[in-house]
C-alpha cells in the first residue's frame, strides 16, 4: 500500500492568498502606467505655471486662454474638416471593397484580401513620405504629369490632401470590420430573395448594405478618432504650410516655441483626451452590442457570391487601382528613391544608382544608433508588453478577481490616448516623479520602452484574450480540484498553453513598437533617437534620400522579423 | 470516508436565484445522483461542493470538515479541499502525456517518486489503461479520455469524487458498457459519489440514491425504486420515466380506494390513494401499466397511432379530449379500444384550485 499523502495547504501573506498579491500587483501595474500621462496633463491644464515649479495655483485660465488667443479655433475646424473627410473617404474605398471581395465572384480574392494587411508592416510615416515623393509639388508623379499637361491639378499639402493619404491608410481597418461583417451573415436572407426573383444587384442594395450599417457605424467612430489623433500626415503635409490641426497643434506649441507654454499644453491635451476617450467609449460600447447581435443569430451559413458581370470589372479596376497607386507606388518608389541620387522623370534615376543614402546612415553614429535603439526598444518592449498583456487577460478572464473589469479597462484605456500626448504626459510625469527618479529615465530607452509600450499594450491585450476564450475553464478547474492554486495553475497550465498566443502578441507588438515614433518626440533625447524621429529630423533637413534608405530599413527588419517568427512558428506549430 | 453535509446551499447569479435552500446528506460510500433538466442546478451544486462557486448562503461540510459556512464566512478554495473531479469535457490537460496528467496532483502533494509511480501505474490499471501512459490526450479516443480523466480524478485518494455528466459525450453503446465499469469501479473502491445527469436510465441504473432537481430545488431524495415507483410529485413522475397525467374530482372514497371521475371522458376510475369527495386531483399511470381490451372494459379509447420499438409496441390513444401513451408487447391493436389498469398501478396526487 501507498503511503497517505497530505491535501495542499496554501501559505497566506496578511490573511490574503497569493493570487490576489498578483491580481492587485497587476491592476496597480497598469493604473500607474496608465494614470502616469493622464494625470499629470490633466493637472498641468488647471495650473498657471509648469508643474514642476514651486507654488502653482489652480486656474481654468488655460483653457480661457486656449480658446481665446491660441489660435485654437481654426484648429479645431481644421481637425473637424480632415477626421470628416478622412472618414468618407476611408468608407468610400472600404465599403465596396468588402463587398467586391467577400460577396461577389471576383478572380484573386484571396490575394487581394491579404494584400489589405499592408498597414500592419507599413507605418503612416512611410506612407506620408512615400506619397510626397510620388504626389507632393515636386514629386515623380506630378512631375510627370505636369510635362503633360502643363499643371498639376492637385495638391497635397492641403486638407483634402492628408484626408485622402489618411484614408488610403486607414482604409483596411474599415475594410476588415465590414468583410467579417459580411462573411458573418445569414446567405439564406438572400437565397430568398433570389428566389423572390431579385436580381443580384437588387440583392446587393436591398439585403447587403442594410446588413453593413453596424460596421460602418463603428470603424468610422474608430477611423475618425484615429485621425484626430494621428500626427504622421499632418506633420508633413499640413505643418509646411500652415494647417494646423490637434496634433500638430501640440507638436508645435510643446516643440518648436522657445518657451513652452505649459498651460495651454495641458489644456488642449485634456480637450482631446476627452474627444478620444468618447469616441473610443462609444465605439467598444456599438461594437459590444453588435457582437451580442451576431452570436443571438447563431451558426452562419456560407456566404454565396453574387455576379455582377461588368460591375464586377468595374471593382477589379477600383481595387487595384488603389493597392497600386495608393500602396504600392509610393512604397514601390520611395524604396528605389532610397538607391539613387535624384528621383525625377526629367533624368532616368537609373543613372544615378547609388549607395550614398545608406552610406550616410552608417557612417554617422547617431543614425545607425537609431536602427539599434528602435531594435532594442521593439525587442524589450514586445516581450515586456506581450508579458503584461498576458497578466492581464488572466486576471481579466480567468480570476475571481474583485476588480477584474478595472484590469480588462485599464489595459486597452491606451486605445483612447493619442501618442503625442502619453509623450507630454510621461514626460511631466517624470519631472515630476518623487525622489528624482523620473530624471534617471527621462531621456533614456526605459522612458521609450514606456511609453511605446503603453501604446502597444492595447494590441497586445486583443490578441491575447480570444486565445483564451478558446480554452475551456474546465482546464483550469480541474487543476484547481487537483489541488493548483491559482498561480499554480497559471505557471502549469493556463501559461504553458498560451505560449502559441504569446508569442503572437509577441510579433504583434515588436512590429508595433517598430513603426511608432510618436511618444519618442517629447520623450527621447538625442541619445534615444529612434527610426521615427531620425527620419523626421533628416527630412526637415532636406535629406529625402537618406529618409527613403531608413524608412526601406524599417520596412526591410519588419518583413524579416515577420517571415522569420511565422516560419518559427509553423514550426513549432507542427512539432 | 467521510459523509457529506450540504444545508440551506442557497446560489445567486446577479438577481437570479439558481438554488433555493437545497438540504441534502450523502453518506459514506455512497453514490449519489442529482437528476434533473437542463438549467436546473445541478452542476451549480455540484460546483460548490467542489469550491468551484461560491454559494451565496449555507453551508457544506465533509466529514469533520468545514468547507462552506456563510455566516462563518469560511470558504475553502477548490486546491484545499482535496475532492477529485471528472468533467463532461474530461479536461485532460492537452499538453502533457497521460502519466503526466496524473502526475501534477501527486507533485503538487510532494509524492515521493517512487510513490507517484506506483501510484500513477495503479490509477491507470485500475481503468484499464496502464500501456497508453505515454500518449498525449489527443492521442486517446473518446472513451480512453474519459477514463484517463477518471484516473487522474482517483489517483491521489481524494476523499469524494465527483462526476458531471462525464458520460454525456460518449456515444450510446459505449455509454451504457462505460456506465456498468463505472459502477464497478465505484462499488469496489467504496468512494462517497456525487454524480450529476440529466438522464434519468443512468441515474437509475447507478445510483444508491438519487436526488430529483427542478428550478433549484430537491423535488424528491430516494432510492432509485422509491423514485420511480412512488414519485413525491407530479413532476418527478414526469421526469423520471414516463407518465401519463389524468384530471378529475374525487366522486366517494372506501376505505383506501379513491373513485375519481376524468375530465377527459368523464368516466370513473378507481386508484388506491388519499382524498376527500369533490377533491380536484391529478391521476399519474406510466404507459407499460395501462392495458389496452376489448372495447366495453375500462375507459373507452381510439389508437390514434402506433410504433414499433424494438422490445415492445408503443400506442398513442385518444381518451376524450386527451392523448394517453400507451406500451404493450401486441403489436395488432387498431381502433376502438378499452383502457384498464390496476387501481395499486396509478398514483394520486391532489391538484391545487386555480
Ligand atoms: N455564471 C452564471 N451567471 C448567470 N447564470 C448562471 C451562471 N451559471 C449558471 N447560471 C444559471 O444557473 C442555472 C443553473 O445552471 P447549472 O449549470 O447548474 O444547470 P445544470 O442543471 O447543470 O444544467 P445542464 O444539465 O444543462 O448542465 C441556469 O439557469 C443557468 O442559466
Ligand atoms: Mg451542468
Amino acid at each position: 500500500m501507498t503511503t497517505t499523502l497530505v491535501t495542499p495547504r496554501y501559505r497566506r501573506f496578511l490573511g490574503a492568498g497569493r493570487e490576489l498579491w498578483v491580481q492587485y500587483a497587476v491592476l496597480g501595474l497598469l493604473a500607474l502606467l496608465v494614470l502616469a500621462p493622464v494625470v499629470p496633463t490633466l493637472y498641468q491644464s488647471v495650473l498657471d505655471r509648469p508643474l514642476y515649479e514651486a507654488g502653482g495655483i489652480l486656474t481654468a485660465d488655460n483653457y480661457v486662454r486656449l480658446f481665446t488667443d491660441a489660435g485654437f479655433g481654426t484648429v479645431i475646424l481644421n481637425t473637424a474638416l480632415f477626421a470628416v473627410g478622412t472618414t468618407a473617404l476611408t468608407l468610400l474605398i472600404a465599403v465596396p471593397m468588402a463587398i467586391a471581395v467577400v460577396r461577389t465572384k471576383l478572380p484573386g480574392a484571396r490575394l487581394f484580401a491579404a494584400a489589405m494587411q499592408w498597414p500592419f508592416f507599413i507605418s503612416s510615416l512611410i506612407l506620408g513620405f512615400g506619397w510626397i515623393t510620388l504626389y507632393g509639388p515636386a514629386g515623380f508623379v506630378s512631375t510627370q504629369v505636369r510635362s503633360w499637361i502643363g499643371t498639376v491639378p492637385w495638391n497635397l499639402y492641403s486638407i483634402p490632401g492628408m484626408a485622402v493619404t489618411e484614408a488610403v491608410a486607414l482604409a483596411p481597418i474599415a475594410y476588415v470590420f465590414c468583410a467579417n461583417a459580411l462573411r458573418q451573415s445569414d446567405a439564406s436572407l438572400e437565397s430568398a430573395a433570389q428566389v423572390c426573383g431579385a436580381g443580384p444587384l437588387r440583392i446587393l442594395f436591398s439585403v447587403i448594405v442594410p446588413m453593413l450599417r453596424p460596421p460602418m457605424v463603428y470603424s468610422s467612430i474608430l477611423v475618425f478618432s484615429m485621425s484626430v489623433e494621428t500626427l504622421s500626415v499632418p506633420l508633413l503635409y499640413g505643418q509646411p504650410v500652415g494647417i494646423p490641426v490637434f496634433s500638430t497643434f501640440l507638436y508645435s506649441n510643446g516643440l518648436q516655441s522657445i518657451n513652452p507654454d505649459y498651460g495651454i499644453l495641458g489644456a488642449a491635451s485634456a480637450l482631446i483626451l476627452l474627444v478620444t476617450v468618447g469616441l473610443v467609449a462609444l465605439q467598444a460600447k456599438l461594437l459590444k452590442d453588435a457582437q451580442r447581435f451576431v452570436s443571438v443569430r447563431g451558426k452562419a451559413t456560407r456566404p454565396r457570391r453574387l455576379d455582377l458581370g461588368w460591375i464586377n470589372w468595374v471593382s477589379i479596376v477600383a481595387i487595384t487601382f488603389y493597392v497600386i497607386f495608393g500602396a504600392l507606388l509610393p512604397i514601390g518608389g520611395l524604396i528605389f528613391r532610397s538607391f539613387t541620387l535624384i528621383f525625377t522623370p526629367l533624368q532616368s534615376p537609373f543613372k544615378t544608382l547609388t549607395g550614398a543614402n545608406y552610406e550616410r546612415i552608417f557612417t554617422f553614429d547617431a543614425y545607425t544608433r537609431s536602427i539599434t535603439n528602435s531594435l532594442i526598444i521593439a525587442a524589450v518592449g514586445a516581450v515586456l508588453v506581450s508579458a503584461l498583456s498576458l497578466l492581464a487577460v488572466i486576471v481579466a478572464r480567468r480570476s475571481t478577481f474583485k476588480y477584474r473589469r478595472a484590469v480588462e479597462y485599464l489595459a486597452l484605456a491606451p486605445q483612447a490616448m493619442p501618442g503625442l500626448i502619453i509623450g507630454i504626459g510621461l514626460f511631466w510625469a517624470f519631472a515630476y516623479a518623487p525622489f528624482g527618479a523620473g530624471s534617471l529615465i527621462q531621456g533614456t530607452l526605459v522612458a521609450l520602452i514606456i511609453g511605446f509600450g503603453l501604446r502597444a499594450l492595447p494590441s497586445g491585450f486583443g490578441s491575447i484574450a480570444p486565445s483564451i476564450m478558446q480554452l475551456g475553464a474546465e482546464l483550469d478547474n480541474a487543476a484547481r480540484v487537483s489541488g493548483a492554486d491559482w498561480v499554480r495553475t497559471f505557471t502549469r497550465i493556463l501559461g504553458r498553453l498560451m505560449v502559441p498566443a504569446f508569442a503572437g502578441a509577441m510579433i504583434l507588438t515588436f512590429v508595433t513598437m517598430l513603426k511608432e515614433y510618436s511618444p519618442a518626440i517629447f520623450l527621447g533625447s538625442a541619445d534615444s533617437n529612434i527610426l521615427g524621429t531620425t527620419m523626421l529630423e533628416l527630412w526637415v533637413q532636406g535629406n529625402t534620400g537618406s529618409v527613403a534608405a531608413l524608412a526601406t530599413i524599417q520596412i526591410a527588419i519588419t518583413a524579416v522579423f515577420v517571415g522569420v517568427a511565422g516560419l518559427l512558428m509553423r514550426g513549432h506549430h507542427d512539432a | 470516508m467521510p459523509d457529506v453535509r450540504v444545508s440551506q446551499l442557497y446560489k445567486t447569479f446577479g438577481d437570479v436565484t439558481v438554488l433555493h435552500e437545497v438540504d441534502f446528506t450523502i453518506r459514506d460510500g455512497e453514490f449519489f445522483t442529482l437528476l434533473g433538466p437542463s438549467g436546473c442546478g445541478k452542476s451549480t451544486t455540484l460546483n460548490c461542493i467542489a469550491g468551484l462557486e461560491k454559494p451565496t448562503g449555507g453551508t457544506i461540510t465533509v466529514g469533520d470538515t468545514t468547507f462552506v459556512d456563510s455566516t462563518a464566512k469560511i470558504f475553502r478554495t477548490p486546491e484545499e479541499r482535496n475532492l477529485g473531479m471528472v468533467f463532461q469535457s474530461y479536461a485532460l490537460w492537452p499538453h502533457m502525456t497521460v502519466a503526466a496528467n496524473l502526475a501534477m496532483p501527486l507533485t503538487i502533494r510532494k509524492a515521493s517518486k517512487k510513490d507517484k509511480q506506483q501510484r500513477i501505474a495503479d490509477a491507470l490499471d485500475k481503468v484499464g489503461l496502464a500501456h497508453l501512459a505515454d500518449r498525449y490526450p489527443h492521442q486517446l479516443s473518446g472513451g480512453q479520455q474519459q477514463r484517463v480523466a477518471l484516473a487522474r480524478a482517483l489517483v491521489y485518494s481524494p476523499s469524494v469524487l465527483l462526476l458531471d455528466e462525464p458520460l454525456s459525450n460518449l456515444d450510446a453503446k459505449l455509454r451504457e458498457q462505460a456506465r456498468a465499469w463505472l459502477k464497478a469501479l465505484q462499488a469496489e473502491l467504496g468512494i462517497t459519489t456525487v454524480y450529476v445527469t440529466h438522464d434519468q436510465d443512468e441515474a437509475l441504473a447507478l445510483s444508491d440514491r438519487i436526488a430529483v432537481m427542478a428550478d433549484g430545488r430537491m423535488l424528491q431524495i430516494g432510492t432509485p425504486k422509491e423514485i420511480y415507483e412512488t414519485p413525491a410529485a407530479p413532476e418527478v413522475a414526469a421526469f423520471v420515466g414516463r407518465c401519463n397525467f389524468l384530471h378529475g374530482q374525487v366522486e366517494k372514497t372506501d376505505d383506501d380506494h379513491v373513485h375519481v371521475r376524468l375530465d377527459a371522458c368523464g368516466e370513473v376510475v378507481e386508484v388506491t390513494g388519499d382524498a376527500q369527495p369533490g377533491q380536484q386531483v391529478t391521476v399519474a399511470v406510466r404507459p407499460e401499466r395501462l392495458t389496452v381490451g376489448p372495447t366495453g372494459t375500462g375507459l373507452p379509447c381510439e389508437i390514434v397511432t402506433s410504433a414499433y420499438v424494438g422490445s415492445h409496441h408503443e400506442y398513442h390513444l385518444r381518451l376524450g379530449d386527451q392523448t394517453v401513451q400507451v406500451q404493450s408487447p401486441r403489436g395488432d391493436l387498431t381502433g376502438a379500444v378499452g383502457l384498464t389498469f390496476a387501481p395499486e398501478a396509478a398514483l394520486l396526487y391532489p391538484r391545487p384550485l386555480s
